[in-house]
């Protein structure tokens, strides 16, 4: 049964993005082959995106991951032109921003797409609910219409009640809360995270983490999110982007990576993944003997490999894997488990 | 262990040596440029002789005959029939108008109109502050002068804010804007206020407008700086927050940017409040109404307790003035930084008490203008609570001149200290740079000073303009002016560095010392002429004090902020190695606060050099007093050539210590 292919929300193509007087000499000196240092030695360029393609399908969670300096955040803010691209496109629901003139980019931003920034980017002269009820504001809602609104997503991310307070006396989590539900009031389509978390304690970050995971299953938008910690890319995307030195290394789902890494850069992020949570069934599984009938409770494709392991510890036959339908499509012995769990992505 | 030094020595030497090797040929240039001063000087001392008169290029006449051209064309040329008069106008019945409903007013009115917004805005100590204040200069019959100073001192703030705030609003938005100001801006700074009325005098005549005008473009500076800079230090996370959510640049500037400026916007209100009373007191200069023409008109005809009142009722506006507009931009900063959770309740009642509040200042001034109209005229300060201090204080200058001149025999007295600085300072550095050097030499000294400090294009800019001074027939004279800022700078080193030093080493001292400069900076430059003439009678010597005591709080201030600077982790390891009090003050403290010392240094000798020109009218003659003569016989050549020349040694002696002050920031 075929499934209705989801719509492509937001489109790059060829994505450039170099900082400098002469930008685009300077990309064509790149396309014929010299490095960016040579570059950056030669004209001060800096090259911060440097051809980049990706499609971001709707309502999945498309997270770029890269370390600081790799161009991931510059790659974000050409999305709403915050900092305009050099070269190249970006499409959302189809539409090429590059050619939007003022009015109708501020039309895109404050209607299709909301952003929360890492240093939370609140306004510390207003209060919590006009904060959050910015983005409606601007657009010229009414101040009743607005509050209820603000109140309502402030309700959403447990800050009920803190309406009248400001920014700074808030906790850095209770601030990136309030730059969720701000992003959230204008209920954009698209939203843009550059490192909301990063700026948090590890416990902090965890919930947050879990929050918005269990906010994304209820709202279902196509959420774009910048991070340079690996393990916090393999928990919240549904596909990950690799960015190093302005490009993409690569891009695919958690598994496809932690299982395939394109190169050693990747392969070092993947050693500290936890694969017993990345990893599922549909990895492992070998092709089943011709006439496996297999006994006990099967477990579905996407059962993840730590869960695997239970069900394997004190089991010496084979376990059937099925997919959604319940057909059998493959086994998982005791080895595959314990060998996926050992092996550094190598197979 | 006496025994490792020797071995020590040699290997620190050579460690330092490439430094140690650049500072010792910079001495050695050093050396070897006085050697060759001291030899051509005594050779060519005679033969070389005063700047040659010839060379004068008569500027002042050149000047002068576009004055008659202007006042030959001022009622029929499109220029000022369009432009400039429609200006003038405007200002004048501006002025004319607050000056007259200020003066017109019954003097309670004024007095509680003026306590309510201090109460609002800064607090009940400063509104009684207000209060007191504004009864002295009843009490002194200095009302009418008093409320014409604020009054031009008001429109003046109003329309530099108006222009200011726009164009520092600009200003942040554009940083090619930004570029082409900051020259201009750096330069207005360097200038003394002073400078300011003789060009406006060309173009707008005497009296009220010219001192408007120049006090507006005097205090521009500040509101257009601290505007642009409270908007660009907005953190750029929020202002992209502000376009991530589509805001246009309006709602961004208006919801946002100004909003988070405010606290530096008034900074910048409070300083433009400031420099527009210290050149509204100097206006008197051409023919302004108000305070400084009492104090002005006093110290000509040594009236000194007459200048004194005024003196004081000057000082009471700087410091009323300061107080609430400090307070207005302390509460804006506060109420940025401690925001209270309100409820919409608490807000109403908030916001019905202000309303209360307000109506009830204006009932009550209501209630003094029906009984100003109907019960007792009030439009005058009663003449009965009047009493002047005027004839006291002569009486105690007179008995100090007899008495402190010189106490018995003894050589101590401001007498033996006034001709002590004159015979051993003052005469001698402006004979070495008049008679003994011949001005080629001097030309040359300072153009190799320029070089030593930021290269040879300074260098060429000081050789080039001091060459003008002469061909302005102005040497003798700018050598004078010079003679005087230089000893005045170095008293102002000598006493401030040391105070600094104290300052940095004792918070109780600091405590002790920064009211006191708090209270010098406030004072507009005209009146610290009359403490010292009251001690030193005229001449060039209490110009002199008046300028330490003016220009030294920046001396004292940043020795003071650029050892308290110095990084604790570096003074642990001077410590922990064991160094004495003194070790660290000198090897440590001193030499990483040098940077900070030189910029107090640069900021003392712009000060100086500003109130040098002003102690031209008690005696200190040369340049201040040829621009005041200008001014005042409506010479405007003279005067403008005067001020030419000041400005032309304010910036080479600014850039010089600038130059100075950079190069012992990267060493």
């Amino acid at each position: 049964m075929e499934q209705p292919k989801p719509a492509e929300k937001v489109v790059c193509r060829g994505l450039w993005k170099v900082f400098g007087p002469q930008p685009n000499r300077t990309i064509d000196l790149l396309k014929e082959g010299q490095t960016k240092a040579e570059v950056l030695a030669e004209t001060g360029h800096v090259v911060a995106v440097r051809d980049v393609s990706f499609s971001v399908m709707e309502g999945e969670t498309f997270v770029v991951m890269g370390l600081s300096g790799s161009g991931k955040s510059t790659l974000l803010r050409c999305l709403p032109r915050l900092i305009d691209p050099t070269r190249g496109q970006v499409l959302i629901d189809g539409q090429d921003i590059a050619h939007l003139d003022a009015k109708a980019l501020r039309e895109v931003r404050r209607h299709k797409m909301s952003m929360v920034f890492q240093h939370f980017g609140l306004f510390p002269h207003r209060k919590l609910i006009d904060n959050v009820a910015y983005g409606l504001e601007v657009q010229g809602v009414g101040k009743k219409e607005r509050h209820a609104r603000a109140r309502e997503v402030l309700e959403l991310v447990n800050l009920g009640g803190w309406e009248n307070h400001y920014p700074g006396q808030l906790s850095g989590g209770m601030q990136q809360r309030v730059g969720l539900a701000r992003a959230l009031a204008v209920d954009p389509e698209i939203l843009l995270f550059d490192e909301p978390f990063s700026a948090l304690d590890p416990l902090i970050r965890r919930e947050m983490q879990d929050e918005l995971i269990s906010l994304q299953n209820q709202m279902h938008k196509t959420l774009i999110f910048i991070t340079h910690d690996f393990a916090e890319a393999i928990k919240l995307g549904d596909r990950i982007a690799i960015m190093k030195g302005g490009s993409l290394v690569q891009v695919g789902t958690p598994e496809e990576v932690v299982m395939n890494p394109a190169d050693e850069y990747v392969r070092e992020f993947t050693q500290d993944a936890p694969r017993g949570k990345v990893l599922t069934a549909r990895a492992i599984m070998q092709p089943a003997a011709p006439g496996f009938t297999g006994q006990g409770e099967p477990a579905p494709v996407t059962t993840p490999l730590e869960q695997l392991l239970a069900l394997v510890i004190d089991r010496e036959e084979a376990v059937p894997v099925v997919d959604e339908q319940g057909e059998l499509v493959g086994v998982i012995h005791r080895r595959d488990v314990l060998a996926a769990l050992q092996s550094n992505g190598q197979r | 262990m006496s025994n490792m030094n020797p071995a020590a020595e040699p290997s620190t030497s050579r460690e330092t040596s490439p430094g140690g090797g650049k500072a010792r040929r910079t001495l050695y240039i050093l050396i070897a440029a006085a050697i060759l001063f001291i030899v051509i000087a005594i050779a060519a001392r005679n033969a070389i002789g005063p700047f040659p008169e010839a060379w004068n290029i008569h500027l002042d006449d050149a000047i002068d005959e576009a004055q008659s051209w202007v006042i030959g064309n001022r009622n029929t040329h499109p220029v000022f029939r369009y432009f400039f008069d429609p200006i003038s106008d405007f200002i004048d019945s501006l002025l004319r108008g607050v000056e007259g409903a200020l003066i017109a007013a019954p003097w309670p009115a004024v007095i509680l109109a003026i306590f309510f917004i201090a109460f609002k805005l800064s607090g009940r100590k400063v509104a009684y502050l207000a209060t007191v204040g504004l009864l002295l200069m009843g009490v002194f019959d200095l009302w009418d002068e008093s409320m014409q100073t604020i009054a031009l001192m008001a429109v003046s703030v109003v329309i530099a804010l108006a222009f200011g705030i726009p164009i520092g609003i600009l200003s942040a938005r554009s940083d090619r804007l930004q570029a082409i100001l900051r020259p201009f801006l750096d330069a207005m700074q360097t200038l003394p206020a002073f400078v300011y009325l003789i060009p406006v005098v060309l173009l707008f005549g005497i009296a009220r407008v010219p001192s408007v005008v120049a006090t507006v473009i005097y205090a521009l500076p500040p509101a257009i700086r601290l505007t642009d800079m409270g908007i660009r230090q907005v953190p750029a996370d929020i202002t992209e927050a502000a376009d991530a959510y589509g805001s246009t640049e309006w709602q961004k500037l208006i919801k946002v940017q100004l909003p988070l400026a405010m606290p530096a916007i008034l900074v910048g209100v409070n300083q433009t409040i400031m420099m527009a009373l210290g050149i509204v007191v100097i206006a008197a200069l051409i023919g302004a109404p108000g305070l400084g023409l009492v104090v002005y008109e006093a110290l000509r005809r040594q009236h000194v307790g007459q200048a004194l009142q005024a003196g004081i009722a000057i000082v009471l506006i700087a410091i009323v003035f300061d107080r609430i507009s400090v307070g207005f931009s302390r509460e804006s900063e506060a109420s940025l930084r401690n925001l209270k959770p309100l409820t919409g309740e608490e807000m109403a009642v908030r916001r019905r008490n202000n309303v209360i509040y307000w109506v009830g200042a204006a009932v009550t001034l209501g209630l003094v203008w029906v009984a100003h109209r109907t019960l007792v005229d009030m439009s005058d300060f009663p003449a009965m609570l009047q009493f002047s201090i005027a004839k006291p204080v002569d009486a105690s200058v007179r008995w100090m001149r007899d008495n402190l001149y010189q106490i018995g025999d003894l050589p101590i007295g401001t007498g033996p200290f006034s001709d002590f600085i004159t015979i051993w300072l003052l005469n001698p550095l402006r004979g070495l740079l008049t008679d003994w050097l011949p001005w080629p030499v001097v030309i040359a000294g300072f153009a190799l000073l320029a070089y030593l400090t930021s290269g040879w294009k300074l260098a060429l800019f000081t050789a080039a303009s001091l060459f003008f001074l002469g061909l302005m027939g102005l040497w003798e004279m700018s050598m004078d002016t010079l003679s005087q800022v230089l000893v005045a700078v170095f008293i102002s080193v000598l006493i401030g560095i040391p105070l600094g030093v104290l300052a940095a080493r004792s918070d109780r001292f600091e405590a002790l010392l920064r009211p006191v400069l708090d209270f010098l900076q406030t004072i507009p430059t005209f009146v610290y002429l009359v403490p010292v003439i009251m001690l030193f009678n005229v001449g060039r010597v209490p110009g002199i004090m008046a300028s330490v005591l003016y220009a030294i709080p920046p001396v004292i201030r940043l020795t003071n902020l650029g050892i308290r600077r110095v990084e604790t982790e570096i003074i642990e390891a001077a410590e922990a190695f064991g160094s004495t009090p003194r070790q660290m003050l000198f090897k440590v403290q001193l030499p990483l606060a040098m940077p900070s010392i030189m910029m107090g240094v640069n900021q003392t000798m712009m000060m100086v050099l500003a109130m040098v020109v002003i102690a031209g009218l008690v005696g200190g003659g040369a340049l201040g007093l040829e621009a005041v003569t200008g001014l005042a016989k409506s010479q405007v050549g003279r005067g403008m050539q005067a001020g030419l020349a000041i400005v032309i040694l304010a910036i080479i002696l600014d850039r010089i210590t600038q130059g100075w002050a950079k190069q012992q920031r990267v060493g």
